[in-house]
């Protein structure tokens, strides 16, 4: 065992991870990352990839707690621009398309809600045009006649899920970050001057660590002694082949979980944050055939050219959702440099949070208002029944980090 | 549809064997195919056109299907199996015109078989560079050349039958070219005197080769095949190097079993000891570490025809056995004893003709390895040496195995470019996914175009894409 | 015995109940389609249905694998998309398509 010193830990190496880690070693902060796998192969590297900047569909299929899409203009605002300039900033193309999006709606009730939602979002000083079915036809040909409305994002766009994460990577580990893949964390202390962190059988002392360890959030918490309630979910998507050209928008449904584009690869992903069978944090996430029937049919529906196309594969990945479907980001309230961000709509919002958290390590001030958003509404109170709630949940992602401990080890042993 | 007591996937030799074996013990038995006629790859039927001016092929494979369907065997031809559900209870299944079905049955048997193991080398993507297996399939089954001049190429006695049965379409067989050195006497040729008709028949194909003075280069490998715009030109390395003109090179490194199904019903796998691609863990039987389902024939491992039908049968016996049939010991000891033996046989084989993956180590970086996405070897090399990505994370950030094949392809080379490139990265294999083969969404039930517009009462919308939609 | 088979537009007297890849290829056609990322040729590689490297349009049916099918009576087939001549592309695949980039201009905000 030998012991280091950074400035900031990060743990976990999705594009959360990943960001945070670029800002803050370019602004000249020395930054290791730990992942327990390999980078982006979780909730980050399985999305599907959208950039989100007309209000959000408020509810996943399944999802219990609407969120609440107002709270998320201003972040998706803010964030517009960054991902304008991030292949720049980068140096490294992410396939970022920005061709416009358009939210559909299927009945008056819905055509109503686009309504709203259009006003809200020109409150925010988000530029957003309300169709009527016609003219969303008009605009693009593919849709269905049972399209009786849209609102149009021109700033909705794509960015390749597995090209942006490791860029933001690559841009770190120039700036000196250090990537560590496949070692998992095995201990958080509190020191004088801030934690320690196990890793790899090695010790890491720095004044700030970054926990933005997607649905592993409450179990590397934990670590820290710290209880956070989290309700990490497994969603999943679907791809057609290639394709020649045929859409260049990002579709979406106002009523229903449905997100359509095709790729630059000319692949068509279908989504919509239909829940998976079954969350795997220890392997592979399981797809579900009725989620994917559920959610092919409706793109079908409104797209009917889908009806045409075939399935090349389906694939499932970890979502790490709130209890309450917002963002967390902040630092933890008793636990001074111990920081925090996840939950939805991460990958959209992934250049804004990597500048945050570096701002807020560095006590500086983000560029939007984030003090609401803070980890302290996640707290559980140890003297609560609420824990024995969390208990089960608990015990089962103990198991999966136990196994990814040993495994970690036994991986060091080989390489030894 | 649970009536069914046995449902077999795959309507190969083993596919047929079990079937056949099941049906007459007396259980209902279906038996599922993707392709149109029965009789996989070995047995695969000439079209009657074709019997009618050319005579039948392979007559055991005819009245083992006429069998099959004789004993009231409820054949899918077809019918791809492409998913599974409710824990493996269910199998999803799309028709011939895209349809959904699902099949249930209290046991499944595997009999998925195995597709043609070619290792990438430089110009391997250009068209006149086939398998060996296709070479085959054009000769026997359409009576057709594929070619003028022909090389064949990889390691495998396979090569040695392909390349006579060219020769009897009158191609010009310019040479085979074995990577291993198998043909000479020693210790394996020595064993191999335990199974006198194999010999007997690898010394068949040998002689007609002599015959027709086509040279079989021992210790000689592709190094590259070259020409416009489709082949005209293959260097080869090792013993015999030099360049041979060809309008065709036939090539085949051996077999990969059809493992998707096994993997993604959970059944437990085992690494190959020569490759390290998963193999479902099966005993003599065929049985799994699902009691439900069993595995046969190449998809337990490749070990040949006799094999596969001799697996097949152990399966069904057992099947009948664990659902109260008489079935006599003696006869499933015999069909055991089998089983056994040729799996030795098969052992022998490998160990004579193992898939020379050191090559890979050579190939140059702008080699393309993923045909599908049109991935290089450099791309693979470089992402692979990066960050401890292991398989599957450089598939994903290189779409190597991403496309149409699903990585049938290019796996194996994936994985051992990976493994080279990472000496770390765990031991993995690309993920098993549904659906195992490109199927058209209409299979999970989406309504066809022209219903999905009635459905609402409305014709449907929407503009003119191209490619991809099926008419 | 045989049928004639469109490829292209040009009419090819084939044997009757052969597989269309063995038709095409005894026919001297071995460029079966155009690869959609680099415009490259390519033909039949497995025989099995397992790569899809022979998949072409038959009777407007695109994905249609060659291998897998049978040849019959007046069927129409198209090996590579018709290519524009004024395309720099040499008949990029995703260059060729119809209804591409016609909707996102002028969209205002």
């Amino acid at each position: 065992m030998s012991r280091h010193t950074a400035d900031v830990v990060v743990i976990g190496a999705g594009i959360l991870g990943a960001a945070a880690a670029h800002y803050l070693s370019r602004a000249g902060q020395r930054v290791v990352v730990f992942d327990r796998g390999a980078p982006n192969r979780e909730g980050s590297g399985t999305t599907a990839g959208n950039l989100h900047i007309q209000a959000i569909h408020p509810s996943r299929p399944g999802q219990e707690v609407p969120a609440d899409n107002g709270r998320f203009l201003p972040l998706q605002v803010a964030v517009s621009d960054m991902w304008e300039s991030v292949e720049l900033e980068l140096e490294a193309s992410v396939e970022l398309r920005r061709h416009g999006g358009f939210m559909i709606a299927e009945t008056p009730h819905e055509y109503a809600e686009l309504r709203a939602k259009q006003a809200m979002e020109a409150a925010a000083g988000l530029p957003t045009e309300l169709l009527d079915g016609d003219a969303a036809r008009a605009a693009l040909p593919l849709l269905s006649r049972t399209v009786v409305g849209a609102t149009w994002c021109a700033l909705d766009g794509y960015a390749n899920p597995l090209k942006i994460t490791p860029a933001y990577l690559a841009s770190a580990r120039r700036h000196g970050a250090q990537i560590h893949g496949y070692t998992p964390v095995t201990g958080i202390a509190a020191t004088r001057s801030g934690w320690r962190v196990t890793a790899g059988g090695d010790t890491y002392d720095a004044p700030a660590v970054i926990n933005v360890a997607g649905p592993w959030i409450a179990q590397v918490a934990r670590l820290a002694g710290i209880r956070l309630r989290m309700t990490p979910v497994a969603i999943q998507m679907h791809v057609t082949p290639r394709m020649p050209e045929t859409m260049r928008h990002l579709v979406q449904h106002i009523g229903e979980g449905m997100s359509v584009k095709q790729v630059t690869a000319g692949n068509v992903l279908i989504g919509g944050g239909w829940p998976a069978l079954r969350l795997d944090l220890d392997g592979r996430s399981v797809a579900s055939v009725r989620s994917a029937g559920g959610n092919l049919a409706l793109a079908a529906r409104v797209l009917p050219f889908l009806s045409g196309v075939r399935l090349l594969r389906v694939w499932a990945g970890p979502l790490a959702a709130t209890p309450d479907e917002l963002p967390v980001i902040g630092e933890v309230p008793g636990a001074p440099g111990f920081f925090v961000a996840g939950g939805t709509y991460a990958f959209t919002l992934a250049p804004l949070w990597g500048e945050t958290l570096c701002r807020l390590v560095a006590g500086e001030s983000p560029r939007v208002q984030v003090s609401d958003l803070g980890p302290d509404r996640l707290l559980i109170d140890t003297q609560s029944d609420e824990l024995d709630l969390v208990a089960n949940q608990e015990r089962a992602l103990e198991g999966a980090v136990r196994d990814s401990v040993q495994q970690g080890s036994t991986r060091r042993k080989e390489q030894a | 549809m649970s009536d069914r007591d046995v449902l077999i996937v795959g309507g190969g030799p083993a596919g047929l064997s079990a079937a056949l074996s099941a049906a007459q013990g007396g259980l209902r038995v279906a038996l599922v195919d993707e392709h149109t006629e029965l009789g996989g790859q070995y047995f695969k039927r000439r079209h009657p056109a074709v019997v009618a001016r050319h005579g039948d092929f392979r007559p055991a494979g005819t009245r083992l299907v006429t069998a099959v369907r004789q004993a009231g065997v409820d054949c899918l031809t077809g019918h791809l199996v492409w998913g599974v559900a409710d824990d493996g209870a269910t199998l999803l299944v799309a028709g011939p015109d895209g349809a959904p079905h699902a099949l249930r049955a209290r046991f499944t048997v595997l009999a998925t078989g195995a597709h043609e193991r070619v290792l990438p080398f430089p110009g391997w993507q250009l068209p006149g560079v086939v398998t060996a297996g296709l070479a085959l399939h054009l000769a026997t089954i359409d009576r057709v050349p594929v070619g003028r001049r022909v090389l064949l190429a990889g390691t495998g006695p396979f090569l040695l039958p392909v390349a006579c049965a060219l020769l009897e379409v009158g191609v010009r067989v310019v040479g085979v070219a074995e990577a291993n050195h198998p043909y000479r006497l020693g210790r394996h040729a020595a064993a191999s005197l335990r199974y006198p008709a194999r010999l007997r028949e690898l010394a068949g194909y040998l002689a007609t080769l002599v015959r027709h003075r086509v040279p079989v280069w021992q210790d000689t490998y592709v190094l590259s095949a070259s020409g416009p715009d489709r082949l005209r030109q293959v260097t080869l390395g090792g013993r015999h190097a030099g360049t041979v003109e060809a309008d065709v090179l036939c090539v085949g490194h051996g077999f990969r079993p059809n493992v998707e199904l096994a993997r993604l019903l959970g059944c437990e796998t085992r690494p190959d000891p020569v490759v390290g691609e998963p193999v479902p863990v099966a005993d003599v039987v065929g049985r799994t570490s699902r009691p439900d389902v069993y595995v046969v024939g190449e998809a337990a491992g490749i070990a040949g025809v006799h094999a596969a039908r001799a697996r097949g049968q152990a399966a069904a016996l057992d099947i009948l056995a664990r659902t109260g049939r008489a079935v006599p010991p003696a006869r499933q000891r015999r069909v055991h004893a089998r089983v056994r033996r040729l799996a030795r046989f098969a052992a022998l084989t490998e160990a004579l003709f193992p898939p020379p993956l050191h090559l890979l180590d050579g190939i140059p970086d702008d080699t393309e390895v993923c045909r599908c996405e049109q991935v290089s070897a450099g791309e693979i090399r470089a992402t692979a040496g990066l960050a401890h990505n292991g398989l599957n994370a450089t598939k994903g950030f290189t779409r190597a195995g991403m496309g149409l094949c699903q990585g049938r392809e290019c796996g194996t080379a994936v994985a051992c470019l990976t493994r080279a490139a990472n000496p770390h990265a765990p031991a993995e294999a690309f993920t098993a996914r549904m659906p195992v083969r490109p199927v058209p969404v209409t299979a999970l039930g989406v309504p066809p175009r022209h219903a999905a517009g009635a459905d609402r009462g409305r014709p449907a919308g929407g503009g003119t894409p191209g490619g991809e939609v099926v008419r | 015995m045989s049928v004639h088979i469109h490829v292209d537009g040009r009419r090819v007297p084939v044997p009757e109940g052969i597989s269309l890849a063995a038709a095409l290829v005894g026919s001297g056609h071995w460029t079966f389609r155009r690869h959609a990322v680099s415009g490259r040729p390519r033909g039949p590689f497995c025989g099995m249905g397992v790569c899809f490297e022979c998949e072409l349009t038959v009777d407007g049916q695109p994905g249609v694998r060659a291998c897998l099918a049978h040849v019959r009576d007046g069927m129409r087939v198209e090996t590579c998309p018709p290519t524009d001549p004024d395309d720099p592309s040499g008949g990029d695949v995703l260059a060729a398509a119809p209804g591409a980039g016609t909707t996102e201009e002028g969209r205002g905000v």
